[in-house]
């Protein structure tokens, strides 16, 4: 049971390329003409926001402070990604995030074992 | 689509999209502004993920197909459990190395329960600032 949920999990995830063409199917609204300016301004924020990032990780004092720094650019990488996934109204582009954010993850546990594990050893 | 349908669901997707980019935003702000790493720990960490939801609820509600709802759903469970284990372990590694603390911290109290710490003397950490 469980090995045939495990057979069939890469069939569920890629359920969404099969038979669903981008943008054509959803229908235009009053909306759609506030959501995209609503996009527009959020890629500018998200945007900002990296470069805000990424003045923390040039300038962070310590360690932790550029590891932090980089962990929120995977998230906002995440968030643009995901108004990409809005913009184009496709499927595809939300496999990016999910693995953005497992790499995130990922990189803030070894991170933090890495600065217990060379604490006091390394050249000040 | 009903077109009736697929305009509330755009109402409820611009709302989304408008809550989701304010955190993201306000959580890099955060990053950027805040005086020590346990502060900046805290914005990045609580901002992000109330974006990360806001964005993705967006997305559900405006593309409603059955792949991004099943995608969407593994992001925010995926999210919901990493996000607080992956903060937590580095203000515990940033609290074990002794990483400074403002200089208007209000309350430690790991110094006050005199947890032990790999700092060689046993006075209490730096302060910023």
């Amino acid at each position: 049971m469980t090995s045939t949920m495990l057979d069939m999990l890469p069939w569920c995830l890629a359920m969404g390329e099969v038979g669903h063409a981008p943008s054509q199917d959803i229908p235009t609204t009053i909306f759609t003409g506030v959501l995209m300016l609503v996009i527009e301004v959020g890629l500018a924020l998200i945007l900002l926001g990296i470069g805000l990032c990424l003045v923390r990780l040039l300038r962070g004092p310590e360690l932790a402070d550029r590891i932090v720094a980089g962990d929120t650019i995977a998230l906002q990488v995440v968030g643009l990604v995901i108004l990409l996934t809005v913009r184009l109204g496709s499927d595809a582009y939300i496999d990016v995030a999910m693995t953005v954010a497992v790499i995130g993850f990922v990189t803030a546990i070894a991170f933090s074992q890495f600065i217990i594990a060379t604490h006091g050893k390394e050249p000040a | 689509m009903n077109p009736t349908m697929q305009t509330i669901q755009d109402l409820f997707a611009v709302v989304f999209l408008i809550a989701g980019v304010f955190f993201t935003f306000i959580g890099a702000v955060g990053v950027y502004r805040m005086p020590d790493v346990y502060h900046r720990i805290h914005s990045a960490s609580k901002c992000s993920t109330l974006g990360m939801i806001g964005l993705l609820l967006a997305v559900v509600f405006h593309v409603a197909s059955v792949g991004i709802i099943a995608k969407a759903t593994m992001v925010l469970v995926f999210a919901f459990v990493a996000l607080p284990v992956g903060s937590h372990m580095l203000a515990w590694a940033g609290l074990r190395t002794g990483s400074r603390q403002w200089r208007h911290t209000l309350v430690d109290e790991h110094a006050e329960d005199r947890v032990k710490t790999d700092q060689p003397s046993q006075k209490p950490p730096a302060t910023l600032e």
